[in-house]
């Protein structure tokens, strides 16, 4: 299986390489991957078939429990199916559709490549964390190929909406593996089955899972991206975003279900999420006037109909879901070809721009009109017998709360279906062509044999399994036991009886001919409601809203933290770091320590006070540099009110050159401060610097009184003690320096040295002679030495 | 009678990877300034092949760690253990890529010459000493060599105003900085009664420190938190960080990104995993609350920015973050026996981001070189049409970035959101992936800007849409908008920004950028090093599993 996926990356990259060297033949290098694929299926599928699947083990991290370990059973089989099957026939179509190779065309064959070979990679895998890793690749690929005509900003903005929403919910979708496998211990799929977990943790992820799932399938509320990727070529819209892509999610729903349906609210919320998408979905798609674009809606609600088939964990249901999967896969990727036939030929796909087509057009014709039959759920198509097992499921097996709800809203949504499956016909025969527009349709050159094929070919299998539908049996019922094991799936069949679903059947054609004879007043009708009800914001534009928010927010956000003033950004970390330490301190704030030891203290610590707030206060720089000095000297005397002559020695010493540095820089500013800040800020420094003071002052008689709880021995004692016999030495701060910790001088010393080398480094770079104008000229040129 | 003084025994060859640094920066500047100018690229030359050699020699040291255990070095000053020398080979490996950069960064300019390089020696060395140190004065040292080192190197470009900026502001708040962990040294030795992390370790041990020195204890990590969080950028000391990292030149910003950023974090586990065990119910929450912060308030940021160098400076304040909430991992299993996978994964995100962060300004150094230094998003704009191996180059470093699987981007993000997971940590791991999600949509915009075909000049609404996804017409004002926002709120760096903006480059012919063979082997390993531990990640966890086996 590894050989397969190398294939596609192998061929993908080397297609994308090669450029635009091989035009639109690249799509026929491309179709030999998913050839490969199927052919390999082929052999295999016997065994898989009897319940033996392909493993295949390999550990990748061993220490984060990631591996790859792939596993083809039936399901997968029948998703291969549709992955290298249609991957095939949309490789083969590609190669009439793009007729006219433009910059760009061959890139979309090999991103398409790889695309299959994520997609192949996410149905194959059985670790969860393989299969996210498989899940995101289809999504970054999927924004490559959407964006793939990148001058045009419709196609860049629809992909962006794309990546942005599959992804995110990717992202959240990890979260809620890890969370579940790392609860259940296994990250594998086949383990997980065979010992479901539970608890309040798995419910959490599952909901994590399950949004994933739903942006990936375009589920309400997050299927805007899905119309707007209509803008990429019809062929990967084909493949992508009807057959492949947008069925991850409910692969992976299908997988998940028949452990955790009755987990948590995972029945609760797939049934409301694809009951909703479903009527939404068929609602828009009715109201279309490009076909694609019906399609696309019509892919959201047979989407939303997939998860309530799959969502409930009951296997006589889900059996409907895989036929179900196989039938649409078959039908829509016909549709969208006819469509896309009808769009290079015509060069249009607006349904009002259509007047009927040639005789020549017949066999396309054909192949639209038992596509859109089979997708309206018509007798004796594939169509009709997946929707037949889903009603007949639903109506025989629904036993839990609300699943006769969920039949009311299936009938309405095949109701919806047929009716704009039978727009999507009348549209091609030209029904509501206007009167204004050109009808050049008429004169259309029809499709070749080769760009007809694939299409029909789809449709000859949907009569088939149709009208024998003992040739998909034995796949629908093996991939429903390898969803659940231990079951006894039903057979698929045309005629099932005359039973409830055969009625409901029935209701549904009915209502569905009303439908499209009165569509005139009924879209009346239509657009009038959804114009009441336009001020609820569409999915589309609550998208928007949040990127906007995003935006703004952020804008807001950067205006405030990040304003480029360095006063403000020292207050922000001078408060942290006073507040900080305040936090614990103040929970042990002694009681205060006597103030005053000696009368003379008294003067120099007013002198001390009054010159640091003259400091702050004075608008001449020289002025304040000698206000600080004064602290300093004050300061001296302090120490020697206190005892301590030579620490006040020293102060007095650097207090004095700094005082003369200070002359000296001041020489090249200017005199005064130019206070240009804002009232506001005066108070707000005034504040901090406040701050600054108190935390200092409780944080110094905190560890003052401290100390004498501390245990060891004190430690300065023993220094004087040992400072003469051991470093002959008599003043004890030099031989504290010199010999006690003399290491730590040593590196204060290369402190010292980078320092200068910095200060050096500094002044010659800046005396430098530079060639004039050398920089401004462009790059670098290195052949021409600098002169110094 | 007072004993005999014996001084401490040295192991000189284990000391040799801090000799050869310290060596081979004095060398350089000696013998560089006492010489004539050398040949095109020696210096550079001299400084990787300087960093390469205690690179090698750590490795040595690796195995005699592996056969003798961990150890303490120079009575105690130095630990000996896996951590060291991995930090050392990290710290040094960057050295010899961002030497390799300077050499192109500084041909031609009043900047060429052996101070450069010799200043990159000096600021590993202090990473180093800071990495190994095994006593707060001794981490001090070196937290200070690195820190004058980058000051010096930040404002090293004279010629540009916003590198004398960047440096001023850096010197200004980093001076602060230092001085916060200094004064929490002291609190911290008042507290337990050493300075020395093997003696706290076994003060808490004996069960001496208890009652009113806890509140010393607790204010002394507040202190070093302030000052190590300002290291490591997180945020709300973050602040310094895009103006410094957009004005410094750009290996420089590269050299901070990985070697200060990392040198941070390696000082930040010896304080409070190795020393403070005792006490990590008390930093832990603190740890949590910054990594939150740093999570959603960071990537909020880039988001508006139209400087490319602006956008990674975010970025690389949100992967501090994601490597805050595996140290919170971390902190649930300091000091037991099974440490648990928070600090590997620390160690690997350290090391995956340096590589990719060297890489992706490499390539920005290249192209902005080529247009006048210039550093907006604009000048990436048709970079896939001139040079397609380049573009693929960036895009893979920045979809790494983002954390897109079978990357190093992945490996790392997943080890730490792993190792929160297991410990627990819910919250922090949801909220590090949402994050994960607007950095994602941060480097995205880099990307589409590379791989759009228009030229720059033309662009302003193109950019507007990538960031939008609206309408181009209504896009265009608020990207106008944006502009004066961020105008208006930076003072000076910004309004260098805004005024360049207004210069019309439409129609300019862009020279294609020259790719010389010193930035190509950059880009070359660091793109090797992403695919490699993307791919086949094992080796290197297996190395990374070794270091939580610290000397004490």
């Amino acid at each position: 299986m590894f050989v397969l996926l190398a294939l596609h990356l192998l061929i993908g990259v080397g297609i994308v390489a090669s450029g635009d060297r091989l035009g639109r033949r690249a799509f026929a290098v491309a179709a030999l991957a998913p050839l490969a694929t199927v052919v390999w299926a082929i052999t295999q599928a016997d065994a898989v078939l009897d319940g033996r699947p392909v493993v295949v083990e390999v550990t990748w991290v061993e220490q984060l429990g990631l591996g790859l370990d792939l596993r083809l059973d039936a399901f997968g089989l029948a998703m291969v199916a549709l992955v290298s099957g249609i991957g095939f026939l949309v490789c083969v179509y590609a190669v009439g559709y793009f007729s006219h190779p433009k910059q760009g065309t061959a890139r979309l064959a090999g991103l398409m490549t790889l695309f299959a070979g994520a997609m192949l990679g996410v149905v194959m895998a059985d670790h969860l964390l393989a299969l996210f890793v498989a899940w995101e690749l289809t999504s970054v690929t999927s924004y490559l190929l959407i964006g793939n005509d990148d001058r045009s900003p419709r196609a860049r903005a629809a992909a962006l909406q794309a990546i942005l929403i599959t992804g995110t919910g990717g992202l959240v979708m990890l979260v809620g593996i890890i969370a579940v496998g790392h609860t259940a211990g296994t990250y594998r799929i086949s383990e997980l089955l065979a010992d479901p977990p539970s608890g309040g943790v798995i419910s959490g992820g599952l909901v994590c899972i399950l949004i994933g799932a739903f942006t990936k399938s375009a589920q309400a509320p997050f299927g805007s991206w899905l119309p707007g990727a209509m803008v990429a070529p019809t062929p990967i819209s084909a493949y992508l975003h009807s057959a492949t892509m947008v069925k991850a999610g409910v692969y992976l729903v299908a997988r998940l279900s028949p452990i955790f349906a009755t987990t948590g609210n995972w029945r609760l919320l797939v049934l409301v999420v694809g009951a909703t998408t479903m009527i939404i979905g068929g609602l828009r798609a009715l109201r279309q006037y490009d076909l694609k674009l019906l399609l696309a809606y019509g892919t959201v609600s047979q989407l939303g109909f997939l998860m309530l088939l799959f969502g409930t964990g009951q296997y006589q249901i889900a059996q409907a879901g895989v036929a179900l999967l196989l039938a649409h896969g078959a039908f829509k990727a016909a549709l969208f070809m006819v469509v896309g036939m009808v769009d290079h030929e015509v060069g249009t796909r607006d349904i009002r721009e259509l007047h009927g087509f040639g005789s020549a057009w017949s066999p396309t014709l054909v192949v639209g009109v038992l596509g859109a039959a089979s997708m309206a759920g018509l007798p004796p198509l594939f169509g009709f017998i997946a929707k037949e097992k889903a009603l007949d499921g639903y109506v025989e097996h629904g036993d839990f709360i609300g699943s006769g709800a969920i039949v009311i809203v299936i009938v309405i949504g095949s109701i919806l279906t047929f009716a704009y499956s039978a727009r999507f016909v009348l549209g091609l025969f030209g029904v509501f062509g206007t009167d204004d527009a050109d009808p050049r349709s008429r004169a259309a050159h029809a499709p070749s044999v080769l760009f007809l094929a694939p299409a029909a070919v789809l449709t000859v299998s949907t009569v088939a399994a149709g009208l024998a539908p003992v040739l998909v049996d034995r796949l629908v019922r093996a991939s429903t036991l390898a969803l659940q094991p231990g079951v006894t799936p039903s057979p698929v069949e045309l005629w099932a009886g005359f039973n409830t679903a055969l009625v409901l059947s029935l209701i549904v054609i009915s209502t569905g001919l009303v439908l499209t004879a009165y569509r005139v007043p009924l879209g009346r009708l239509q657009r009038r409601a959804s114009d009441a009800i336009s001020w609820i914001p569409s999915a589309e534009q609550g998208f928007l809203a949040c990127l906007r928010g995003m935006t703004d927010g952020s804008k807001r956000v950067t205006a405030l933290v990040q304003n480029g003033s360095l006063p403000i950004y020292l207050a922000v970390i001078v408060t942290v770091a006073a507040v900080a330490p305040l936090i614990p301190a103040v929970s042990v704030f002694p009681s205060l320590p006597k103030l005053i030891d000696a009368p003379i203290q008294i003067p120099l610590g007013i002198l001390v006070v009054v010159a640091a707030l003259g400091a702050a206060v004075v608008r001449r720089r020289i002025a304040a540099a000698l206000m600080l000095g004064a602290v300093g000297y004050g300061m001296a005397g302090l120490f020697i009110v206190q005892g301590a002559p030579d620490l006040a020695l020293t102060q007095l010493v650097i207090e004095t050159l700094a005082t003369v540095l200070f002359v000296l820089v001041l020489r090249f500013l200017p005199t005064k401060w130019a206070d240009r800040s804002p009232a506001i800020a005066r108070p707000i420094r005034i504040g901090v610097s406040t701050l600054a003071g108190v935390s200092v002052f409780v944080m110094a008689l905190v560890s003052s009184a401290a100390r004498d709880d501390v245990a060891a021995p004190n430690i300065s004692e023993e220094m004087i003690a040992r400072s003469a016999p051991d470093a002959k030495g008599n003043n004890v701060v030099n031989v504290i320096l010199v010999d006690f910790r003399g290491l730590d001088t040593l590196g204060e010393i290369t402190v010292l040295l980078v320092a200068a080398v910095g200060a050096v480094a500094l002044a010659r770079t800046g005396r430098r002679r530079l060639i004039p104008g050398r920089r401004e000229q462009g790059h670098a040129r290195p052949d021409q030495g600098a002169g110094s | 009678m007072p004993q005999e003084f014996v001084g401490p025994s040295i192991d000189w060859f284990a000391l040799s990877p801090l000799l050869v640094l310290l060596g081979g920066g004095l060398f350089l500047l000696v013998a560089g300034a006492l010489t004539p100018r050398w040949p095109r690229g020696w210096y550079a030359l001299a400084s990787a092949s300087t960093a390469g050699t205690a690179a090698v020699l750590s490795v040595f040291q690796w195995s005699i760690i592996d056969r003798d255990g961990p150890g303490t070095l120079v009575a105690g000053a130095l630990a000996f253990d896996h951590f060291a020398q991995f930090m050392t080979i990290l710290l040094c490996s960057a050295v010899v890529l961002v030497s390799l950069l300077c050499d192109d960064d500084v041909r031609g300019t009043d900047r060429e010459g052996p101070e450069v390089f010799a200043l990159l020696l000096m600021a590993a060395l202090g990473g180093v000493v800071m990495a190994s140190a095994n006593d707060l004065i001794v981490m001090f040292l070196g937290l200070e060599i690195l820190s004058l080192a980058l000051y010096v190197l930040v404002a090293s470009d004279r010629r540009r105003s916003e590198s004398q900026e960047g440096g001023m502001k850096y010197f200004v708040l980093g001076g602060f900085a230092s001085a916060f962990f200094l004064y929490g040294i002291a609190l911290l030795y008042g507290g337990t009664g050493s300075t020395n992390i093997s003696d706290i370790v076994a003060g808490f041990q004996a069960g001496v420190s208890t009652g009113r020195e806890d509140a010393l204890i607790l204010a002394g990590v507040a202190l070093l938190l302030v000052g190590l969080g300002f290291k490591i950028a997180a945020v709300p000391f973050h602040v310094w960080v895009p103006d410094v990292y957009q004005g410094a030149p750009t290996p420089i910003t590269a050299f901070m990104a990985s070697v200060g950023k990392a040198s941070a974090f390696a000082a930040l586990l010896r304080v409070l995993v190795v020393a403070l065990p005792f006490h990590r119910d008390d930093w832990r929450p603190v740890i949590w609350v910054l990594a939150l912060l740093s999570l959603t308030l960071a990537p909020m940021m880039a988001i508006v920015q139209t400087n490319v160098k602006r956008m990674l400076a975010y970025g690389s304040i949100s992967h501090a973050g994601f490597m805050l909430v595996a140290f919170e991992a971390a902190g649930h299993r300091a000091g037991e026996a099974d440490p648990g996978t928070g600090m590997q994964s620390v160690v690997v995100y350290l090391a995956v981001y340096s590589a990719l962060t060297i890489g992706t300004m490499a390539v920005i150094s290249l192209v902005s070189r080529a247009q006048g230094g210039d550093t907006r998003l604009t000048i990436l704009a048709g970079l896939a049409t001139r040079h397609p191996v380049l573009a693929l180059s960036l895009t893979l470093l920045l979809i790494a970035q983002a954390g897109v699987p079978l990357t190093s981007g992945f490996v790392a993000k997943f080890g730490a959101i792993q190792a929160a997971v297991t410990e627990g940590s819910y919250v922090i791991a949801i909220v590090a992936m949402a994050a994960a999600v607007i950095a994602a949509f941060v480097y995205l915009r880099i990307m589409v800007t590379v791989w759009m075909s228009t030229a720059p000049g033309a662009d302003r609404q193109m950019l507007a849409y990538v960031s939008l996804g609206a309408p181009a017409d209504d896009a265009d004002g608020d990207a106008a908008d944006g502009d004066a926002a961020a105008g208006a709120a930076a003072t000076s760096t910004s309004t260098a920004t805004a005024t360049s903006t207004e210069v019309d480059t439409t129609g300019a012919a862009i020279a294609p950028e020259a790719i010389t063979l010193s930035t190509a082997v950059v880009i070359a390993a660091t793109v090797t090093f992403t695919i490699v531990v993307g791919v086949a990640p094992g080796w290197f966890l297996d190395l990374a599993a070794n270091v939580t086996n610290y000397a004490r």
